[in-house]
């Protein structure tokens, strides 16, 4: 199992060698460049064509990508990410605060998800093709066309405005306080997503023969339900969950903007829309490191889970 | 009643999805008949954010146009971006997918850890920097979308090809001498029509949440073209001061993707329960 | 003797009178404000920021040679305690006030300031604030390294020293903007690149904690030169740029106070609490559509000027804006010393537009291919989608594109565009606003319309010259005029900048070159306050 764990591990350098030059490639051809983007979105008309220029050069914009994308990839080995454009301050330092703070948003938002996503999916599958069936996946599904702006200014006017229960925004430290209302209103957007997964894998399992057997040999439907579909379900939930972990991050940014949430999210299309390319990229490189490493804690879990799985780690 | 079609009307899911689903299609194709006003031309500031009521039954938008013609046309231009950009990823997936299952060695890595890569590039992330590359537009949406999805098609078709590989009238196909191209497309394709409409269904749903999520960053349909994300966040700092503009072609969404999600889970019930088990939203 | 008396009636004015209210002065208390451009701040070092987001917090911080006064709307000293200026407005004299501070407890003495500037005009990578200091002489050959010292500063004595310009020009119209301040030296070399994130400066306020994307934290400095202020114990700046949430935190009492957009006007004007208390400015920032000359059917003046008239400016702001904006009669906003009252403007005339369009020879009428923009609710693609009905009845079509600020930036600077839609900063110095658009200013560096009238350079050429400012004002307003006949622009509106609190925040005031430029120094919280006795 370590032995498979340290092959993963290295399978991620090619991995992220190929999008981090993709993200590059991508992130210099854009049209616009920081300088532009130094002063805001009005125009104060005090920034000349030298001035650009100026700042270009600074920023080592006026060499060819492949000397840029050599020297981004002398830092990445040394693990030095450099510094943003606009802050001019170390990205390394940035992405440090920033981490943990959307790490902490993604992780109660995903807990949310799946206390309320896995019952759901759940119950649903055991009323396959009835009209509770139908009613709770409408529920679940109601959750992901739900505009995370839109729940986000309604929980905020409810529970902030009118009932006065919870700070309508701030980070607080990451207080329970605080967090619960950005929570709530990304996690809701994966319950429908979890209950599906949950649904198509428990009816799935319910056809499999050995459930069968298992009725048949006059086990109690709920014995059933409990020891064999569950551990099964589970390991399909864990998958969804670990392929939506790297999409949660960076779908925190408009929950991170309503909330103030001082994440990684806001700081993401934040630099997209400044061009602050050393940013994007350490940001990027982040979330795909976590989706990384996530899916891989999943991998090794299953081996955990289901004895079969672990024969497969050689 | 024959017994296949008892069971596809038992399926709530597949009934109430497959209904609503023709219904939106219905409502675009026939938009012009449907609106009482047209979408743009119509315009007038002196009833700028009308209520609901006669004429506007849904009320007006800030520029005093018909939410009501609005939300109709809207959904030609949301379903076609669903469609269209579904129908890209399908194509570019089921390709790789297939190529990838059917001839394996070193194509076979590469497309897999293509995919991979897709699957860890956040898709708002990549699409956003496709759009700002590209510039705004209809088409470029179309583009954006159509390249970030593929991987969920492309992995069931690989796996459904390996499968149908080792399966006999394939292999008798072979015998037969047929080429691979031939093979691919007249032995396998068939075979994965299932499980690629039920991924192409939540992937329509998928677009369409994904261009709505565009246009709350700016980067989604071009004005004054009514879509169904651009409505909303056009309007969404009005929430509380004039709730109808954004409110109905919320619900538009809403009931869009409800109506292909069931349709989707009534799909994979009845065509086969085994295939499907990951997402694809 | 005399100024000091002076000083201690302008201190006692502000500080009592002023305070415009039945309540005493209060002391103490947290004030809850917020940052609402935008993202997060990028940096607390204002010499190495242009944006507003950036200088509305650090203004509290630092502090430098002037300060906007909000009530007389004109640059007033603030370090120094007196300046005297040469006749031939080259040489300032400034003598600094003897009790200045920095938050480490360090007096400040002219060295300070003369390491300030030259740091400023020697920073690598360059400092945007260079542009405020660049008309001192010797500046441009600091900053290219030609020499090694600052030729047009000079030490007197420890509170005296010399400013010799290269360009008789009005100091404080530069100096006032809060990115030239006075930075402690020996904070700046000990913390490095931590200065920018831990700022030490000789404000009203200190640095507490930045916490990335979500808040600022500054208390109060007791050591701070005006005896006896700030009140506020505390203040916290929340980042906040969504207008919905904002509004939601102001009402929830989390905000005290904050800038409102068009959506809410109404509703907040049409309450009986906030309605009492606001605050409203035209501020200077000019909205309008420029239009590209090597379009065709733009060059020729006649339809541009018919766009002017067929489009009904004032139903738009009052429906799509909500009333908050103030028609444009020109480009110099009514806030401007040169802006004139009486000037030119294109009422509404749908007959006057189509008989130019017609005089033009586009009776017809075209489609404009590229018209850019950015989702911005008041000067984005929402107006031109509010413009279509109008222009399209003198023939005009639009094709719309929207982008994000970044690449319509570089679109108009690449003048890669038939129209664009946006706000320009238009003051205060009316000169330098106008200058823009001199002929002799390239596409890249503001003249984005291409504009070229040898009277308008010839008019502004002279008001550089001018002795007085009622002189040249009165020069600019002429300019303005030509600039309004020519019409390069649609002239859409001022922006009315307005700000509500709650009614236990006093002396908030209006400021015109940018309301959010807030100076909190003589502001108080009363003890109806929620955050009345926080620390």
């Amino acid at each position: 199992m370590f032995a498979y764990a340290v092959r993963r591990l290295l399978q991620f350098i090619p991995t992220i060698l190929v999008i981090s030059l993709m993200i590059f490639i991508l992130l210099n051809v854009l049209p616009g460049n920081a300088a532009l983007m130094a002063h805001g979105d009005q125009d104060t008309g005090r920034l000349t064509t030298e001035d650009i220029e100026e700042m270009k050069r600074e920023w080592g914009l006026d060499k060819p990508l492949w000397y840029r994308y050599a020297v981004y990839l002398k830092g990445l080995v040394t693990g030095d990410l450099g510094k943003s454009f606009l802050r001019r301050e170390p990205v390394n330092q940035l992405l440090k605060e920033r981490v943990w703070p959307t790490l902490k948003l993604a992780i109660a938002a995903m807990c949310i998800a799946i206390c309320l996503g896995v019952p759901l999916g759940f119950y649903s599958a055991l009323r396959q093709g009835r009209m509770a069936d139908t009613l709770t996946m409408i529920g679940a599904v109601s959750g992901v066309s739900m505009p995370q702006f839109w729940l986000g200014l309604l929980l905020m006017y409810f529970v902030s405005v009118k009932l006065h229960l919870l700070p309508p925004q701030g980070y607080g430290g990451g207080d329970l306080k605080h967090i619960i209302l950005p929570a709530f209103t990304l996690g809701i957007g994966y319950v429908g997503l979890l209950a599906r997964t949950t649904r198509a894998a428990v009816v799935e399992i319910l056809t499999m023969d050995y459930i069968r057997t298992a009725k048949a040999k006059g086990l109690s439907e709920f014995l059933i339900n409990r020891k064999h579909v569950m551990r099964n379900a589970l390991i399909l939930v864990l998958t969804t969950a670990s392929l939506q972990f790297g999409d949660l991050m960076a779908q925190t940014v408009i929950v991170e903007k309503l909330f103030s949430w001082p994440g990684l999210g806001s700081l993401l299309v934040d630099s997209i829309f400044q061009r602050d390319i050393p940013i994007t990229q350490g940001c990027i490189l982040v979330i795909i490191s976590t989706f990384l490493l996530v899916n891989l804690i999943v991998d090794l879990l299953y081996g955990v889970i289901d004895p079969r799985i672990r024969a497969s780690f050689k | 009643m024959n017994k296949n079609l008892r069971k596809i009307v038992r399926q709530t899911n597949l009934l109430i999805g497959g209904i609503i689903t023709l219904s939106v299609i219905l409502v675009a194709i026939f938009a012009p008949v449907l609106a009482p006003f047209h979408p743009v031309d119509d315009a007038d500031l002196m009833v700028s954010e009308e209520p609901p009521g006669a004429p506007y039954y849904l009320g007006t938008d800030i520029q005093g146009r018909d939410i009501l013609s609005r939300v109709i046309y809207g959904a030609r231009i949301s379903l076609a971006v669903g469609l269209i950009s579904q129908t890209l990823n399908t194509i570019i997936g089921v390709l790789l997918g297939l190529s990838a299952g059917f001839f394996g060695g070193w194509w076979d890595d590469f497309v897999m850890g293509l995919t991979n890569i897709m699957l860890s590039i956040p898709a708002l992330v990549f699409a956003l920097a496709i759009m700002a590359l590209l510039g705004p537009g209809l088409f470029n949406v179309f583009i954006a979308m159509g390249f970030t999805n593929w991987s969920f098609s492309c992995r069931i078709t690989r796996s459904q090809a390996l499968a149908a590989k080792s399966l006999d009238y394939v292999k008798a196909a072979r015998a037969l001498g047929y080429g691979p191209i031939r093979r691919m497309f007249t032995q396998i394709l068939p075979n994965i029509i299932g499980p690629i409409l039920i991924i192409g269904t939540l992937g329509v749903a998928w677009a369409i949440l994904l261009e709505a999520a565009l246009s709350f960053l700016g980067l989604g349909v071009q004005p004054p073209t009514p879509s169904w994300g651009g409505m909303l966040s056009a309007a969404r700092e009005q929430l509380f001061t004039a709730p109808w503009i954004s409110v109905f072609p919320g619900i538009a969404i809403f009931i869009t993707v409800l109506g292909l999600n069931l349709l989707g889970d009534g799909l994979r019930d009845i065509l086969d329960p085994h295939t499907l088990n990951q997402r694809s939203l | 003797m005399k100024k000091k008396i002076i000083i201690l009636v302008t201190l006692f004015l502000t500080v009592f009178l002023l305070s415009g209210s039945a309540y005493a002065v209060r002391k103490g208390g947290t004030l809850n404000f917020m940052a609402p451009y935008g993202g997060d701040l990028s940096t607390l070092d204002p010499t190495k920021t242009s944006r507003y987001q950036d200088y509305l917090v650090t203004m509290n911080i630092h502090r430098g040679l002037y300060r906007w006064d909000a009530k007389k709307s004109t640059p007033v000293l603030d370090l120094p305690e007196s300046v005297e200026i040469s006749a031939d407005k080259k040489t300032y004299t400034f003598k600094l006030r003897p009790n200045i501070k920095f938050h480490n407890g360090r007096l400040m003495t002219s060295d300070d300031v003369i390491w300030n500037f030259t740091r400023i005009a020697t920073m690598k990578p360059s400092s945007p604030s260079f542009r405020y200091i660049n008309m001192i002489k010797g500046a441009k050959d600091l900053h290219e390294g030609n020499i090694s010292t600052f030729t047009g500063l000079k030490k007197i004595d420890d509170l005296t020293f010399q400013i010799v310009l290269d360009v008789p020009i009005d100091l404080g119209y530069s100096l006032w903007f809060p990115a030239v301040v006075v930075f402690p030296k020996e904070e700046v070399e000990r913390l490095g690149d931590a200065f920018s994130t831990h700022p030490v400066g000789c404000g009203p306020f200190k640095f507490v904690k930045w916490v990335k994307g979500s808040e600022v934290i500054i208390e109060k400095f007791n050591d701070f030169y005006m005896e006896g202020l700030p009140y506020l114990d505390k203040v916290t700046y929340k980042i906040m740029g969504e207008a919905a949430s904002r509004d939601l935190a102001f009402k929830a009492k989390e905000l005290d106070a904050t800038i409102v957009g068009a959506v809410n006007y109404p509703e907040y004007k049409a309450d009986p609490v906030i309605s009492k208390n606001m605050i409203e400015v035209a501020e200077m920032f000019t909205r309008l559509v420029g239009m590209n000359p090597d379009f065709k059917p733009f060059a020729d003046k006649r339809v541009r000027q018919a766009i002017n008239y067929a489009i009904p400016s004032d139903l738009i702001i009052e429906k799509i804006l909500k009333g908050k904006a103030f028609p444009a009669r020109g480009y110099l906003p009514s806030s401007s010393p040169a802006f004139d009252p009486n000037g030119k403007k294109y009422e509404f005339n749908l007959e006057k537009a189509k008989a130019l369009m017609k005089e033009a020879g586009y009776e017809k009428g075209f489609t404009v291919e590229r018209a850019i923009g950015t989702a911005n609710k008041s000067w984005g693609t929402g107006i031109y989608e509010a413009t279509m009905p109008y222009l399209k009845k003198i023939g005009i079509e639009l094709k719309i594109q929207m982008m994000e600020g970044a690449a319509m930036d570089a679109r108009i600077r690449a003048s890669d565009f038939d129209m664009f839609i946006w706000s320009l900063d238009s003051g205060p110095d009316s000169l330098e606003t106008m200058s823009r658009w001199k002929s002799d200013v390239d596409v890249g560096s503001g003249n984005y319309v291409k504009f070229n009238n040898p009277e308008f350079d010839n008019l502004l050429n002279q008001a550089a010259l001018a002795k007085t400012d009622a002189e040249k004002n009165e020069l600019v307003k002429k300019a303005d005029a030509i600039f309004t006949e020519e019409a390069p622009v649609w002239f859409f509106n001022y922006n009315k900048a307005i700000m509500a609190f709650h009614p236990w925040v006093h002396n908030l005031s209006k400021v015109a070159p940018e309301m959010m430029f807030q100076d909190l120094t003589a502001v108080w919280v009363d003890e109806t306050s929620p955050r009345a006795d926080d620390k």
